[in-house]
């Protein structure tokens, strides 16, 4: 039951959208399932809280705990799904919250987003954040170093560099 | 070629351990030079390119650092190029691995604290003589006694690559023609061959190449930038010394 709702949503999110959905069961599956469905790296939970549905009433089957929020909409179109807007809870990665949401009309998975975090270290997923290296002042300081790193020196300009001179006065 | 390499010991080892440590170090860096140097005619590497040996053929050394040289390739977006110029010269890469060789025997024959520098590339570990983690300075892009930036790190690498010793002598691989933009361009990370690499290959792309440096950061690579009109850059995590 839990794996046909991953393998429908898993599709869905790989960014082309599902017309119709048949799950080879009847109870509204989007409201049972009370472990996390992994998606894609983050978990959809059949936590849904319907922001839009039809008439709103208790589902005749539950399959299991989470009596509180679950609030059955229409099961449209005979194929299982309920209808409504169904939020995953929000999972934390390294990269930040992703927050995964389908919308079911009539049966059917009409619509799928993430949110995704856009600041902080989530250049990978969100190209817009660029890291940059910051602009600061040329300096030139000295100081009491071990070694100095630079373009690679010949053995003449080795001679009149910072390193000989540190080699020198550690011998 | 020419190439002048530093090495520090701050162990509390005996003399005699100590200096059998530096000898071994010079017998893998010239064990190295006779492997992979472009100007001697019996090298592995001319052999190689002359067509004289199949990549079967050769020592395991060798094709490490030609599959190094392939995925540095793709992975600077064919701005590190071991063919660059039409001939095969991994020296690029070879410089900073050497060192980092060198770094790895020496820890595995009981060196935990020691900072080596072939030519400006340099892999420390541990702590110097005074108990303090190693002072690096990256030398002032235009006055040779000063510094830029001064950095302190335990274990780790420092490479820095730039146009004012030795001229232009990196070339762009597109153009063909030698790199202008930057004017230094210091990587600091965990491994000496790749910070190396990576200097030499921002340097190749000019300006962009501070752009595809802070890319670097989340593998673990800081960078410290100065370009051809004096304007300087540096990464967050860079470890300049307080």
């Amino acid at each position: 039951m839990r794996r046909s709702t991953a393998a429908a949503v898993g599709t869905l999110f790989g960014a082309a959208l599902i017309v119709g959905v048949r799950l080879s069961v009847s109870t509204p599956v989007v409201t049972a399932a009370p472990t996390d469905v992994d998606l894609a790296g983050s978990g959809v939970s059949a936590d849904p809280s319907p922001s839009k549905s039809g008439s709103k009433k208790e589902a005749t089957k539950k399959p299991s705990a989470k009596p509180t929020d679950s609030d059955a909409g229409e099961a449209g179109g005979g194929t299982g799904l309920t209808d409504g807007t169904f939020k995953g809870k929000g999972v934390v990665n390294p990269y930040g919250t992703v927050q995964v949401s389908i919308k079911i009309a009539d049966g059917k998975i009409t619509a799928a987003e993430a949110t995704y975090p856009t600041t902080g270290n989530s250049a990978t997923i969100n190209p817009g954040a660029i890291l940059k290296l910051k602009a600061e002042t040329l300096e030139a300081q000295s100081a009491e170093i071990d070694a100095v790193s630079g373009a690679t020196f010949t053995s003449k300009s080795y001679v009149e560099s910072l390193q000989a001179a540190l080699d020198a006065a550690g011998a | 070629m020419g190439t002048v390499v530093s090495i520090e010991l701050a162990d509390p080892l005996p003399g005699e351990t100590l200096t059998k440590l530096v000898e071994d170090t010079c017998a893998w860096l010239h064990e190295v030079d006779a492997r992979f140097s472009t100007y001697k005619d019996d090298s592995e590497v001319c052999r190689f390119r002359r067509g004289e040996l199949l990549l079967s053929e050769c020592s395991p050394d060798m094709r490490h650092v030609l599959n190094a040289c392939a995925d540095l390739w793709r992975d600077t977006d064919g701005y590190f190029d071991a063919n660059a110029g039409g001939l095969l010269d991994p020296s690029g890469y070879v410089k900073g691995w050497s060192v980092e060789v060198a770094s790895a025997r020496l820890a595995a024959a009981g060196s935990a604290n020691h900072c080596v520098n072939a030519g400006g590339d340099i892999r420390m570990r541990g702590r110097n003589a005074d108990g303090n983690p190693w002072r690096v300075g990256i030398r002032h892009p235009w006055q040779a006694d000063k510094l830029s930036w001064v950095l302190a790190l335990s274990d780790g690498a420092v490479a820095t690559s730039g146009s004012y010793e030795r001229g232009d002598h990196v070339i762009n691989p597109r153009t063909g023609k030698p790199a202008h933009g930057l004017r230094s361009v210091t990587v600091v990370g965990p491994d000496l061959s790749l910070a190396d690499a990576y200097a030499t290959a921002a340097l190749a792309m000019g300006e962009s190449g501070i752009t595809w440096l802070a890319k670097l950061g989340p593998e673990g690579y800081e960078s410290a930038v100065v370009t051809d009109d004096g304007r300087a850059f540096s990464s967050a995590g860079l470890p300049a010394a307080v």
